[in-house]
């Protein structure tokens, strides 16, 4: 990763190839979302928590995969998802800092920066393109998603609501499969909360949110069907190539 | 008429006298009210803080009093310490040192790789090290990481670990937790007096200001002193400098050189002409001291060789000097007054023995809290029997650092290895272990201080020979084979990915540790 502060006029001739945005999440279980996405999200990926090995903050994240790299909806070409997280969507851009306050950057190595790309920064008039105003958009919600986020994180750890799962399967290749380090919404927790504290959730918005993720725990299975599928496909790869 | 326990009072208030009240506290306060527990302590009297290493047992004690570790890190100057290296013990020379680490070997206690180390190494001169054949915490300490990662939850490690930490802000952050959480009722006053009942009990205190505080129970806590169980109940001392020669102590608070310098994460245990050096590494600085024996040296000869071990750029550093007496009072409980830390006896801090005998003996009386003071007697018994115990085996052990050495450079040495100052027990046990490692079967007592591990590790570290010709090896040569390769893997892993002491401590401080 190369990251450079945007220059409206030195990077005037970057091109950005849009195609190859979801490409960087081909290889991530774990994609970190802010708290505005939960509902979006929950219709496709279950969400999880997990610590920040640089901090060991909690943050949350949509599951992707059940092995450490493994994205199960990237389909060679794109994520067959009906929602990609803003943290995919905003590549090749990042929000770095300078003098305490944010400036736009880009990653000079990333892939998605090529000349045959159809996507500019600005427009010939020398404003910002209406790509670029969308990526800034994108940005502006994740940033201010950011702390938003972290209070519903330290609500939910003040309630002692989160609890670590280990994901302990069997596939149908009778491979056994666990992953370490993600935790859930504990439910059974989460019900016996007093009236009191359920109208404090319920007057922050949390409720909404704490909803969501149980909502979203359903969509393991999505996960496992899907693994299940790629370990019959190659089953099939392989008895033909025999 | 049954007289129930009610109240317990504590005399002195260092870390022997809060993590006593905090550890009962926890147990014993209910919402409805429970045991009231007081203490009152000095605010002219000093403490003494010489603790500054704990064992691992220190995080359960923590933990079950509801502290976060978190916190504890920020306010202790507190750092990780995972086991001791002792340098310069066994010969003297530059590159004589061994660990006594805070792990398990691998395998044990169901696999005991002692005897195929053994064998191993009779038959090849440049064999790895006894600890770091069998466990992955030498190879982490050398490299200077800490025992976990910043996700790893609160008192929870990747490696086995314990604490170095400041005595002073110790006591106080206990103090305020047991005061603000756990409903410790703090009195600050001079105790002017001790009065007793016609039956000998301590009936209460006399202080100056606060009137005379009375308890069912009360906790000596007043330090080398021993106000209440050696002056008032005249409980005699027992000395035992027969065996450990130490009397004397210069100690040292020496500054980093720069807030970012590396942080040891263990304690370092220096061998010297007439006894040894710590030197633990804090947050903001060192603890250094030397311990030796005034009948072999002279103070000066002694703060010479302190001196040349911290260096000329800290000449302007002044000792304290500490008068130790290696011993312990005849009994620790008499009458309605148990004495906890200093009050109960002292030895050389070798292998840290000073905070956990404080924290087993608080979690002891917490657990068998009398319900009246007829059954007191009985739980006094048993104290006294499980507590003379413990003693007996810390001596044994730091004992067993001093007999195998092979230093010859000083009279202190040769006379640390008189067979007539050594314990009859050791002896034994010595005898047992020429042809058999220490395992389970030599340490049956359920109030056991050292594992049989901890003899391994400081046996075969200072180069004692074990014969194992005829040990029955042949069954587990594959699965102790499995086990070596085992701890090489770890050992591989845990290198790569723990992070430096210094590092993991400044994120926990930053950042703080998530509770599960």
């Amino acid at each position: 990763m190369r990251l450079v502060e945007l220059s409206r006029s030195e990077h005037a001739e970057l091109r950005i190839r849009a195609d190859l945005v979801e490409a960087s999440a081909a290889s991530q279980h774990l994609i970190p979302i802010v708290v505005s996405e939960f509902r979006k999200a929950a219709t496709q990926y279950p969400i999880v928590f997990a610590k920040s090995p640089e901090t060991g903050r909690f943050a949350p994240y949509v599951l992707n995969g059940l092995g450490v790299e493994e994205n199960l909806f990237w389909s060679g070409t794109e994520l067959d998802v009906a929602y990609v997280p803003l943290n995919v969507r905003r590549q090749p851009f990042y929000v770095g800092t300078k003098d305490a306050s944010g400036v736009l950057c880009i990653d000079l190595d990333n892939p998605c920066i090529d000349g045959s790309g159809q996507k500019r920064i600005v427009n010939p008039d020398g404003g910002d393109s209406s790509y670029l105003k969308e990526i800034l958009s994108i940005l502006r919600e994740l940033v201010s998603g950011k702390d938003r986020t972290e209070q519903f994180i330290a609500t939910a750890l003040s309630l002692n609501l989160l609890a670590p799962i280990m994901l302990d399967l069997v596939l149908d290749d009778r491979t056994p499969l666990q992953l370490e380090g993600l935790y859930a919404l504990d439910e059974d927790r989460f019900r016996q909360l007093d009236e009191r504290e359920i109208a404090r959730l319920w007057k922050t918005g949390y409720l909404d949110l704490i909803y969501s993720v149980l909502i979203a725990t359903g969509q393991i299975f999505k996960l496992i069907r899907l693994k299940n599928q790629r370990i019959a496909l190659s089953r099939a790869w392989h008895s033909n190539a025999g | 008429m049954v007289r129930p326990v009610r109240s317990i009072c504590i005399v002195g208030g260092g870390t022997a006298g809060w993590l006593t009240a905090g550890i009962i506290a926890a147990r014993h306060r209910t919402e409805s009210g429970g045991l009231q527990i007081t203490l009152v302590e000095s605010e002219t009297i000093g403490i003494i803080g010489v603790g500054e290493g704990t064992w691992p047992t220190m995080r359960t004690s923590l933990k079950k009093m509801g502290v976060s570790e978190t916190d504890f890190f920020r306010e202790c100057n507190a750092s990780f310490k995972q086991g001791a290296k002792f340098a310069r013990w066994v010969t003297g020379q530059e590159s004589d040192f061994y660990y006594h680490p805070l792990m398990l070997p691998e395998g044990f206690p169901s696999l005991d790789l002692a005897p195929f180390w053994t064998k191993y190494s009779d038959e090849h001169a440049n064999a790895p090290s006894f600890s770091d054949a069998v466990c992955f915490q030498e190879a982490v300490c050398e490299l200077g990481l800490a025992p976990k990662l910043i996700t790893s939850p609160e008192y929870a490690g990747v490696a086995n670990y314990a604490y170095h930490l400041d005595a002073g802000r110790f006591a106080s952050f206990i103090r305020q937790h047991c005061v603000k959480n756990l409903g410790v009722r703090h009195i600050i006053d001079e105790v002017t007096g001790v009065a007793k009942t016609d039956t000998g009990d301590i009936d209460y205190v006399e202080t100056s200001k606060s009137g005379r505080l009375g308890g069912d129970l009360f906790i000596d806590c007043s330090g080398f002193r021993s106000l209440l169980l050696g002056e008032t109940l005249e409980v005699p001392f027992v000395d035992c400098s027969d065996v450990l020669l130490i009397d004397r102590a210069l100690a040292m608070q020496v500054p980093y050189d720069d807030e970012q310098s590396e942080i040891v994460p263990h304690t370092l245990s220096i061998a010297q002409k007439h006894g040894w050096i710590w030197d633990i590494g804090l947050q903001t600085r060192r603890g250094v001291g030397y311990v030796f024996s005034g009948n072999h040296t002279t103070a000066d000869a002694a703060l010479a060789e302190l001196r040349a071990y911290v260096g000329d750029r800290h000449r302007d550093l002044q000792p304290r000097e500490i008068k130790i007496v290696a011993g312990h009072r005849q009994t620790f409980w008499k009458q309605n007054c148990v004495a906890v830390g200093l009050a109960g006896g002292f030895l050389e801090p070798l292998e840290a023995s000073a905070l956990v005998l404080i924290e087993l003996s608080a979690e002891m009386i917490s657990a068998m809290m009398p319900a009246t003071r007829e059954t007191m007697d009985i739980v006094a018994r048993r104290f006294n029997e499980t507590t003379l115990y413990r003693w007996g085996r810390i001596i044994d052990f730091l004992k067993l650092h001093y007999l195998l050495s092979k230093r010859t450079d000083s009279k202190f040495w040769i006379d640390n290895r008189d067979p007539a100052s050594i314990p009859e027990s050791l002896k034994e046990q010595l005898e047992l272990w020429r042809y058999r490692a220490p395992g389970d079967q030599d340490f049956t007592s359920n109030r056991e201080m050292f594992p049989a591990a901890s003899y391994q590790y400081v046996l075969f570290g200072m180069g004692f020979r074990m014969d194992v010709g005829n040990l029955p090896l042949d069954r587990d040569v594959g699965i102790a084979q499995q086990a070596f390769t085992q701890n090489e893997t770890l050992k591989a892993k845990w290198t790569r990915t723990l992070p430096k002491n210094r590092d993991l401590i400044n994120k926990i401080k930053e950042h703080g540790l998530q509770k599960i």
